[in-house]
């Protein structure tokens, strides 16, 4: 009988590390998340059931670690060529059982590519961040700190705008930083993260890119203040908070790559995170098709288990249908930054655009399908015991973050068609 | 009228008493739901009870259709549809769950209490429980799918009914496990269960919250709708007179659907036009593109709001259609009529459905405001999608669509 893994991809991209990455991913979430996800929407301030959680995987297990060069004591994900694979598939895992934890795990390697992927490994900066990381069997976040009050769509909008609305500023005094600004909404903010990944301008209302600065910032440094996290929709494990930097200062070589590399490097946080984004979208329509199986089994319509009526297997041919073809463009995603040899650099334009693309297809393909599906289970569909209500709630978010839809819209059109106001 | 400026409905229709109405239930929304809303988001004791009560009790919602002398507002005939149709737009846009509390009460209550069904013997023995003053919600009870709990053999459209019945006497013996009514399975006062009367076709019998042998588990958790504390009941051999069987045969039966039907789409639009207030204050005062462009100004997000409006102005006409043609049977036919029956399951069919897919929209527009509960869309956004599932499967809908407009025979 098929199951999730008879969904494809293709096969002669994998990492080396898959088989082993999957099989570490699957059977914690079947222990430590899939038993007590039902009660994360009550826990989105505490994290009592879900801070044990990531202590396992990530501190436990390890996998808070990958990233980092051997040299430091990590794996080195960030300099082999399944950088793009090998998370995918860890992504994808944890999205099956709880897609806010896949993104708060995902966000870890967020700052961090910065300084951890070649050809612009920080290996200063990876000596000094990686013992948290490494020397602890608690789970250590980072937080990369991009939107602010007046729009994150604009910062992400960096060929438009080129960094130009970014009000957090960085002035270097003798060899400090000293930041203040205004953030909202990270990723494992209020008081999650230890480590922040902070976007900067050194000169207000500057469209240069070398006055773009991605600036590491320890959350215990004096001037940082983090809110109480905001509630939402959904994604309970995912903390979201105000963050204030005021007359905060680090030294001057917690700046990532330097002038203008700073810029260029930082579009790789994007094109990674679309493919995250795939794999967040893939990993949990998994999971709905394996309580899809279930459910049309169970219940009848017309006499008939669900599945065997045409009309409802219509629907059901639909969501495998997209969820196939998510996978497999997933999966090319991550082939693209596995192997920037063969399609370009991750931080390119083409890359961009091209990333941008598939995770809006993914996201909006995953919204209309699980909105069907809830639909088709008509009053089971919004019980919280069946699971997919939560996924729903959960999903809706990826379409809206990293910009919003119409960005990706905006930043395709201008890399497809060379449109040059957009 | 409050937005009849913006999406216009077809006033002759609106008499003065809905006119009254919408004045009444729009103070109630922003007295005791919006002002308190920021403080207890969507607290039930703190927020909704006291909200529910006043709306019910002391505007009293729930005894319209009982006579002033009890204490009731005096309605009768059926065109309290169109009255019940403008104050559930008011009370979707201040609150969709409670909205759904009362889309549910009134389909209970139209079972007996409206001409030419008026059960004088019924509503006076019921006129304690609604014209009291303690909250009192009616819940139906409908055929859902079949599975291991399923009761029954028999289907209402390839349904089947959650609830069985034996004879017992002149009336029936009811039974059935983990029923899932629509509402309010902890605390209804009323549930009207449906279940299969034989010959008759569907029937649907009234039971009161203490009726012995009848027992509800634990609230559920759902996505939305948290003035429902919804639990399945346990119905093990309930005994109901033949007095409290309230409708027998098919064209009864639609006539309540119809009813409820109608209700819910009126309460979605009502979501939608808060949806609406919502994303236009956003959209008016965020800036994109540097400083460069108020957001509504964008031409590609226009586009989306344009689509946006074009749904809520269609559904606004559909809706105000629909209630019209429920109140009016002596120039529509009866609201039971295969016909009208199946207007009014396309009529909330298509409100929800654009419903949903305004406020998706309206979300991915918003971005991190649209996920935030702070700006309340999400809100909006999550009881919809419940109503829109729980009132019906999809495929059941599309089917029974079918099976009337194409004639199809084995669906
Ligand atoms: C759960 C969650 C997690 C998040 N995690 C992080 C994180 O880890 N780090 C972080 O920095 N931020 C994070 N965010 C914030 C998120 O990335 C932003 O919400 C997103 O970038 C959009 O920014 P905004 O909400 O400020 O909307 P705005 O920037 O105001 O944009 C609003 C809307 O404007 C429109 N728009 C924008 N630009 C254009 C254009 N050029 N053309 C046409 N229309 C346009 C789009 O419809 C867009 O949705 C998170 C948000 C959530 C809800």
């Amino acid at each position: 009988m098929p199951g999730i893994d008879d969904f494809t991809r293709p096969v002669e991209y994998l990492s080396p590390l898959d088989r082993s990455l999957g099989e570490i991913v699957r059977s914690w979430a079947e222990k430590e998340v899939l038993p007590y996800r039902r009660e994360y929407d009550e826990d989105w301030e505490e994290h009592r059931l879900i801070e044990p959680a990531f202590d396992r995987l990530m501190g436990e297990l390890g996998l808070q670690r990958v990233l980092f060069p051997e040299e430091v004591g990590g794996w080195g994900l960030g300099h082999s060529d399944y950088l793009g694979t090998g998370s995918y598939r860890m992504f994808e895992e944890i999205a099956r059982a709880d897609s806010a934890m896949a993104v708060a795990f995902g966000v870890v390697f967020w700052p961090l590519i910065m300084i951890c992927n070649e050809p612009h490994v920080n290996m200063r900066l990876c000596e000094e961040f990686a013992p948290m990381f490494i020397e602890t069997n608690k789970a250590v976040f980072t937080a990369n700190a991009m939107t602010e009050p007046q729009g994150g769509a604009d910062i992400e909008n960096m060929d438009l705008l080129g960094g130009s609305t970014i009000e957090t500023c960085a002035i270097l005094e003798g060899d400090e930083w000293v930041i203040n600004g205004h953030k909202l909404w990270p990723t494992n903010s209020a008081g999650v993260a230890d480590l922040f990944g902070v976007v900067c301008t050194t000169s207000p209302g500057s469209t240069d890119p070398e006055e773009f600065a991605f600036i590491f910032v320890p959350a215990d440094t004096e001037g940082v203040t983090q809110g109480k996290p905001y509630q939402k929709a959904g994604m309970a494990a995912d903390k979201n908070s105000d963050i204030w930097f005021e007359n905060v200062r680090v030294p001057s070589w917690y700046r990532a790559c330097g002038p203008g590399d700073d810029f260029k490097y930082f579009k790789e946080i994007i094109s990674l995170g679309s493919m995250g984004t795939i794999a967040f979208v893939s990993g949990a329509m998994m999971n709905i098709y394996e309580i899809l199986r279930e459910f049309c089994e169970e219940k009848t319509f017309r006499g008939r288990p669900l599945k065997e009526n045409d009309d409802v297997a219509g629907v059901l041919a639909d969501f495998v249908r997209d969820l196939e073809v998510i996978r497999v463009i997933g999966y090319q995603a991550a082939r693209m930054m596995d192997r920037p040899d063969l399609y370009g650099d991750r931080w390119s334009e083409e890359m961009v655009a091209k990333t941008r693309a598939f995770k809006y297809f993914a996201a909006d393909k995953a919204v209309e399908n699980v909105g069907l599906v809830m639909n088709l289970m008509g009053a089971h569909g919004s019980d919280r015991v069946r699971d997919v209500e939560k996924h729903w709630r959960d999903l809706k978010i990826v379409q809206l973050w990293m910009g919003g839809k119409q960005l990706c819209q905006m930043e395709v059109a201008r890399w497809f068609f060379d449109c040059e106001t957009l | 009228m409050k937005y009849q400026e913006i999406f216009p409905v077809p006033c002759e229709w609106v008499q003065d008493i809905d006119e009254s109405m919408v004045e009444t239930v729009a103070r109630w929304g922003e007295q005791e739901v919006v002002s308190g809303r920021l403080e207890h988001t969507e607290d039930y004791d703190k927020l909704l009870l006291p909200a529910i009560h006043k709306l019910f009790c002391d505007i009293g919602l729930q005894s319209m259709l009982w006579p002033e002398e009890s204490g009731g507002g005096g309605l009768e005939t059926a065109e309290v549809a169109m009255t019940v149709a403008v104050a559930l737009e008011q009370v979707g846009t201040a609150d969709t769950s409670i909205g759904f509390l009362f889309a549910n009460t009134f389909a209970v209550q139209s079972t007996f209490a409206v001409e030419p069904h008026r059960n004088e013997e019924l509503l006076a023995e019921l006129a304690p429980v609604f014209c009291g003053d303690d909250v009192a919600v009616g819940s139906l009870v409908l055929p859902g799918y079949g599975g291991s709990n399923a009761a029954a053999r028999e289907e209402f459209y390839g349904l089947p009914y959650q609830v069985s019945a034996e004879r017992h006497g002149e009336g029936w013996a009811l039974s059935g496990e983990a029923v899932r009514p629509q509402c309010s399975g902890k605390n209804a006062a009323v549930f009207a269960v449906a279940f299969d009367a034989g010959d008759g076709g569907p029937a649907v019998a009234l039971l009161g919250e203490g009726a012995k042998r009848l027992s509800s588990g634990e609230p559920i958790k759902k996505t939305g709708l948290a003035a429902s504390l919804n639990a399945d009941l346990d119905l093990k051999g309930v005994e109901v007179g033949g007095g409290r069987v309230v409708l027998t045969g098919e064209d009864r039966f639609r006539e309540m659907l119809s009813f409820y039907y109608m209700s819910c789409a009126a309460t979605i639009l009502g979501s939608l036009l808060a949806a609406y207030e919502i994303l236009k204050e956003w959209g008016n005062t965020r800036v994109i593109k540097g400083k460069g462009q108020v957001f509504k100004e964008n031409p590609l997000d226009a586009a989306l709001m344009g689509r946006a409006a074009s749904r809520i102005a269609t559904s606004r006409v559909l809706t105000y259609t629909l209630a019209r043609m429920l109140s009016r049977p002596d120039i529509y036919g009866p609201a039971g009529s295969q016909g009208m029956f199946n207007t009014a399951t396309a009529t909330f069919k298509q409100v929800a459905g654009a419903a949903m897919l305004s406020m998706n929209n309206a979300m991915e527009m918003m971005a991190s405001a649209g996920y935030a509960t702070e700006w309340n869309l999400e809100r909006y956004w999550r009881d919809v999608k419940t109503i829109e599932g729980t009132v019906i499967p999809e495929t059941a809908a599309w089917a029974m669509l079918a099976r009337h407009y194409f004639g199809c025979r084995t669906l």
